[in-house]
């Protein structure tokens, strides 16, 4: 019993981390909580179901579509909706993300209509038992490809010349300027790879909890903001743990104190970090 | 006058003091609350309970609400103000969620189903029970709201609150307590969303969680932001175009929340000082550094 409830919170945790990065790095680098992340979580999933469902694609190429298109999508928003505005007082583009959210959330709302989706394509997942863990095959696939995207996002940060061109605009814009790097493209790059990843959470936990729907971004979105003020927001590998750490804790809460509060537990972890250590586990660079 | 006018118009003057205490955040303390229907709602359910259960009279039981209300947001604000502005909108938004499930889950709430039969005002034995009485009494607290931040935005605090929004290490040079400023202005404003609350409670006379969700606290954002952030003129104007416009256009419902999230970006874009934000003092603050 605990150690599959500490399973399904690694899972949860897993995709809450991915969705997390995007908002670290966004955070890093602009300053900016970028809180239509959630919708273009929604929205990946939404175009990989769809594609999925004409039959005409298999599901490598739904999921990486899905993944472009979130990727995309995040390009067009800090195109619309955050340039513009850069420079301004910062209660500026934090209304206009808001703004966006609502808009794609209902956007969705009106393009794919209120109810569920399920998966289009059943997989056909074991439960395989490894040393006396009882372990879904679904469980495991999602959370080695979290990993996997994990792994790569640290190894294109830490050792391409884009990577470290990203880190170099996070730590000081007008240095990185002078330096030669394009500030504003760098900007969108962080926006699409952010974007990107939180594509991919999406069409996981499409799969997982077999649904999609045009709020589903709305709670992973918030708990994934909350993983990355826990892990420190700004920082990377803080992004990871706080998302694991955060989705454990949401699922043994939910199983041993109170089941109707498990969307709570999140918020009630965000508050008690604020209160007692605002930069997070790992020093981010947020205040 | 006809019924419906003064159903809009009563529900306009609500919406007033829930646009103006939300005003007082984002135009004052330079902050912004996503959970702004939460205090609303806490409003509406503590007048509604005390006047369900103990049965106070309407003015005690707004009272409760006022205070309930009010301590939640200096709960909340003590230990997010210090922080950078995001952090508040997302621990408001948070809070939202868990008020919205608390409404859900507890029994004394009623649940989903809400409360019902919540008593119409009667203030030394005159019954507010009929529309334009009730429409007095509105009018009246929307009088005492806009005096009360009137009074409040003109004074040595109003402008210390204005320091710190256009720049917060200046203001904290001055000598002027900004954390302190920040908490005691978020506690006003919550305070006020519950006296709406109760207004509302006592109004409608049947309240459920589904009125106090995120889509009243965005709706709340949309009015200040359209009426120009920082402007009390602006957030009545925007009260009561947002009550009256969706009534006009009933084709506009399924549209609503594209329309004001969409109105939301192209109004910061284009025309930041909103419908009656003052320009000159709007745009220093919307252009900082």
């Amino acid at each position: 019993m605990f150690l599959q409830q500490l399973l399904n919170g690694l899972t949860a945790g897993a995709v809450y981390a991915l969705i997390a990065l995007g908002y670290t790095m966004i955070y890093g680098i602009l300053g900016l909580i970028n809180f239509a992340q959630g919708e273009i979580y929604m929205f990946g999933a939404f175009v990989a179901v769809l594609l999925l469902g004409t039959g005409q694609v298999n599901f490598f190429v739904a999921f990486a579509a899905g993944m472009a298109a979130a990727a995309i999508l995040g390009v067009v928003l800090e195109r619309v909706a955050f340039r513009p505005l850069r420079g301004s007082h910062p209660l500026v583009p934090l209304i206009s993300a808001i703004g966006a959210s609502i808009f794609l959330q209902s956007l969705a709302l009106l393009l794919f209509g209120p109810n569920d989706r399920p998966f289009p394509i059943q997989f056909n997942f074991r439960t395989i038992t490894i040393a006396g863990l009882p372990l879904s095959s679904l469980q495991g696939a999602i959370l080695v490809a979290a990993l996997g995207l994990m792994v790569l996002l640290l190894l294109f940060v830490r050792y391409t010349r884009y990577g470290k061109a990203i880190v170099a605009c996070a730590l000081d814009q007008d240095t990185a300027r002078l330096m030669g790097i394009n500030v504003d493209r760098m900007v969108a790059l962080t926006f699409l790879i952010g974007s990107a990843l939180s594509g991919a959470a999406g069409i996981m936990m499409a799969i997982y909890y077999n649904a999609t729907y045009p709020r589903m971004g709305l709670l992973p979105g918030l708990k994934a903001f909350s993983a990355a003020i826990l892990g420190g927001v700004g920082n990377i590998p803080g992004a990871i743990l706080g998302g694991v750490l955060l989705g454990v804790a949401e699922s043994l809460g939910a199983a041993y104190v109170s089941s109707g509060y498990k969307d709570a537990i999140a918020f009630a972890i965000l508050i008690l970090v604020l209160l007692f250590r605002p930069q997070g586990i790992l020093k981010g660079r947020g205040d | 006058m006809s019924a419906y006018f003064l159903h809009l118009a009563i529900l306009g003057g609500i919406y007033i003091i829930l646009a103006i205490s939300l005003n007082l955040i984002i135009g004052y303390a330079g902050q912004v609350s996503l959970g702004h229907a939460a205090f609303f709602g806490i409003g509406a359910y503590i007048s509604a309970l005390t006047s369900l259960y103990w049965g106070f009279p309407f003015l005690l039981a707004a009272l409760s609400a006022i205070l309930f209300s009010g301590v939640c947001g200096l709960l909340l604000g003590l230990p997010t103000l210090r922080l950078k502005e995001d952090y508040l909108a997302i621990v408001t938004l948070g809070f939202g969620v868990i008020v919205d499930l608390v409404f859900l889950n507890l029994e004394i709430t009623g649940g989903p189903d809400g409360l019902a039969g919540i008593p119409s005002p009667r203030i030394l034995g005159l019954s507010f029970r009929s529309p334009v009485m009730y429409l007095f009494l509105t009018l009246f607290m929307v009088l005492l709201t806009l005096a009360l931040t009137y009074r409040l935005v003109h004074s040595y605090h109003g402008r210390a609150l204005r320091a710190i929004r256009d720049h917060e290490v200046t203001a904290q040079v001055m000598g002027i307590n900004t954390p302190a400023y920040k908490v005691a202005i978020f506690t006003l404003a919550a305070a006020l969303a519950g006296l709406a609350g109760s207004l509302y409670a006592h109004y409608i006379t049947f309240i459920n969680p589904e009125s106090f969700g995120l889509h009243t606290s965005i709706l709340a954002l949309c009015m200040v932001v359209l009426g120009g952030m920082g402007s009390i003129a602006g957030a009545v104007v925007g009260a009561l175009a947002l009550t009256v416009l969706p009534e006009l256009l009933r084709s506009f419902k399924a549209y609503q929340d594209l329309i004001y999230g969409g109105l939301l970006v192209a109004l910061l874009i284009w025309r930041p000082e909103g419908l009656l934000g003052r320009g000159k003092l709007s745009l220093k603050f919307i252009s900082r550094e």
